[in-house]
């Protein structure tokens, strides 16, 4: 009896050690994310002004209809969506960048490209997007002279003042500090392609190009994948490069062709708050996200499977 | 063999080539940032300054608070840093090793937060600290550190790999598991703590939104939007101070980088093929 006791007072303690490590975690979480994220459904319901708290109305799904016939809101998803699928460049463009690294066989000149390449990644932030402000000047920017050269004419695009190559303007800014990134995953991966796959198809004949058709495709898919979500996810909340292009203002300029789901919600957040609006967007936003992430897992799911299907071996 | 050779050669030129063309726009930044002329407007492209001066780096360090911004964005980088990795540690050792009730919850409860974009829950979050009174101090910028949860899930699968036999002569020298953690898990973990600490200092450094909506005083601010200001306040003009900010700011990721290349490359590697 005394020992059946004792050895439960042990469980309980060993229990209440283990939770010690988690405890502060947890309560994080729910004071921080939980609990926050429920209180943004709520917000989207309510007529939420910005001082009152108490005197909330609910308003059914009144926010949300707005947000949906509202047409700089259709505009900031359509900009978001399309400035998130220019930046999937990045990953040809560093697939291909890691295939001539990843040839040069393993040394100290494979060293120096992928750290000089990934170079740009690190250093993105505020400061790129001054120096990209001048990079992409209309007059006299690095990118003009550079075209006027090539071309024999004088170029003069506004890059990031006019409306009309603003998101190109801003897909080169951000090809900029990606391409590192998805060129270093993309290495990591292309060298992590069994050798043995490619022995075997050497002994079956098979030519360069038929190697590359037949075995580093296939087997680099899933890092594609993983290329893909990553960039949409981080391409749905885009938002510091734009707002400071904008002039530190959310209101996506020039001409609106800027303005991200992220810099909405901001806007009536921030900048004009209505709190019941700002919410429901930043709901729409989650739902978003959350929709990648579930074709994300099913995608990566349905790969495993592939493989196991032996299709690799064949190759 | 002499056709391989040349191919190689071939590939390191085309290679060289497109990593000049990359690193340019640095480049003519720096020049910039040195030259007397980069004030109005912009002089004829040249890596060499047309008159070579200190005037930007006084323009920039006189009109606006850097070595403040520095000193602000280091504290806050720092802590937030050290609470992230310590706590994902202490939170990937229990669910590595732990044996308890509701194991397999929390550790989706805690998965499940990667689905939750930071942003989708930044009003209510701001409204919260601003009732708390908390706007304008580092405690938001800091505590979220407090759950850093892909630092959990990723802390979780290295110190599954420490083996068990190490626990367990160091329960029969009657130790327990805090003990356990400190003086054997720690140590052991360091090439982890390394890996995620460079992972927070770069996305901290980074950091603009979240400081741009908590931070009011100027005096207060984080390097990232502070620079920005810079852009705001002299919008279309002096071009010479601006790339001086630029690059003053661009310094001591570019630094740690240089130092610490190989870690970082290897530690963004593992964070894109462990998935």
């Amino acid at each position: 009896m005394m020992q059946q006791r004792s050895k439960r007072n042990f469980r309980v303690r060993e229990q209440l050690i283990w939770y010690s490590f988690l405890i502060t975690s947890i309560l994080t979480l729910i004071l921080l994310t939980y609990i926050p994220m429920l209180t943004a459904v709520k917000y989207s319901f309510y007529d939420v002004s910005v001082l009152g708290f108490g005197d909330d109305v609910f308003v059914g799904f009144q926010n949300y209809q707005k947000l949906i016939n509202n047409s700089s809101f259709l505009n900031s998803i359509k900009n978001t969506f399309l400035l998130a699928v220019m930046g999937l460049l990045s990953i040809p463009i560093g697939f291909i960048l890691a295939t001539l690294i990843n040839s040069l066989g393993r040394g100290q000149r494979q060293n120096f490209f992928r750290v000089a390449f990934y170079f740009p990644n690190i250093i993105t932030g505020a400061s790129v997007v001054l120096i990209f402000q001048i990079v992409l000047k209309a007059n006299n920017g690095l990118l003009n002279n550079a075209l006027s050269f090539l071309v024999g004419q004088n170029v003069k695009i506004g890059w990031l003042s006019d409306s009309s190559y603003s998101r190109w303007g801003a897909t080169i800014l951000h090809l900029w500090g990606s391409i590192g990134y998805s060129m270093l995953i993309n290495l990591a991966n292309l060298q992590s392609i069994p050798e043995n796959l490619y022995e075997a198809a050497e002994v079956d004949g098979a030519n360069g190009l038929q190697k590359w058709f037949h075995i580093t495709i296939p087997q680099m898919t899933s890092c594609f994948v993983f290329l893909f979500i990553t960039s949409m996810i981080g391409g749905l909340s885009r938002f510091t490069d734009l707002f400071i292009i904008g002039g530190n203002t959310s209101a996506g300029r020039p001409g609106g062709t800027l303005q991200t789901i992220l810099m909405y919600i901001y806007q009536f957040s921030f900048e004009a708050p209505q709190y019941g609006i700002a919410s429901a967007g930043a709901i729409i936003l989650f739902l978003l996200t959350f929709i990648i992430t579930l074709i994300n897992l099913k995608i990566t799911g349905f790969f495993k499977k592939e493989k196991k299907g032996g299709k690799v071996r064949e190759a | 063999m002499k056709r391989k050779k040349i191919v190689r050669w071939v590939i390191t030129f085309i290679l060289f080539i497109w990593l000049i063309i990359t690193l340019m726009p640095l480049a003519w930044a720096i020049a910039l940032s040195f030259d007397r002329k980069a004030l109005n407007t912009l002089p004829p492209f040249s890596l060499i300054p047309h008159v070579p001066t200190l005037f930007n780096y006084e323009v920039a360090f006189t009109s606006f608070p850097l070595v403040t911004y520095y000193l602000n964005t280091i504290i806050v980088t720092a802590c937030h840093t050290v609470l992230a990795v310590f706590f994902a540690l202490m939170c990937g050792y229990a669910f590595a090793k732990g044996r308890f009730v509701g194991k397999n919850f929390w550790f989706v409860f805690m998965l499940a937060v990667m689905m939750i974009p930071f942003e989708s829950r930044m009003v209510p979050l701001y409204l919260q600290y601003k009732n708390m009174g908390l706007l304008d101090t580092y405690v938001p910028l800091i505590i979220g550190g407090f759950a850093y949860v892909y630092g959990i899930f990723f802390a979780r699968q290295n110190i599954d790999a420490i083996p068990d036999s190490l626990r367990e002569s160091a329960y029969i020298d009657g130790a327990g598991e805090w003990r356990i953690f400190l003086q054997i898990v720690i140590p052991l973990s360091m090439p982890l703590i390394a890996t995620l600490s460079i992972l927070q200092i770069l996305s901290n450094w980074n950091n603009y939104l979240w400081p741009l909506v908590i931070i009011r005083s100027n005096s207060k601010q984080l390097i990232s939007v502070g620079v920005s200001y810079f852009n705001a306040t002299q919008d279309a003009i002096y071009y010479g101070p601006r790339m001086a900010v630029a690059v003053v700011s661009a310094i001591p990721l570019t630094i740690l980088f240089l130092v610490l290349q190989k870690y970082i490359v290897q530690s963004i590697a593992i964070s894109g093929t462990k998935e």
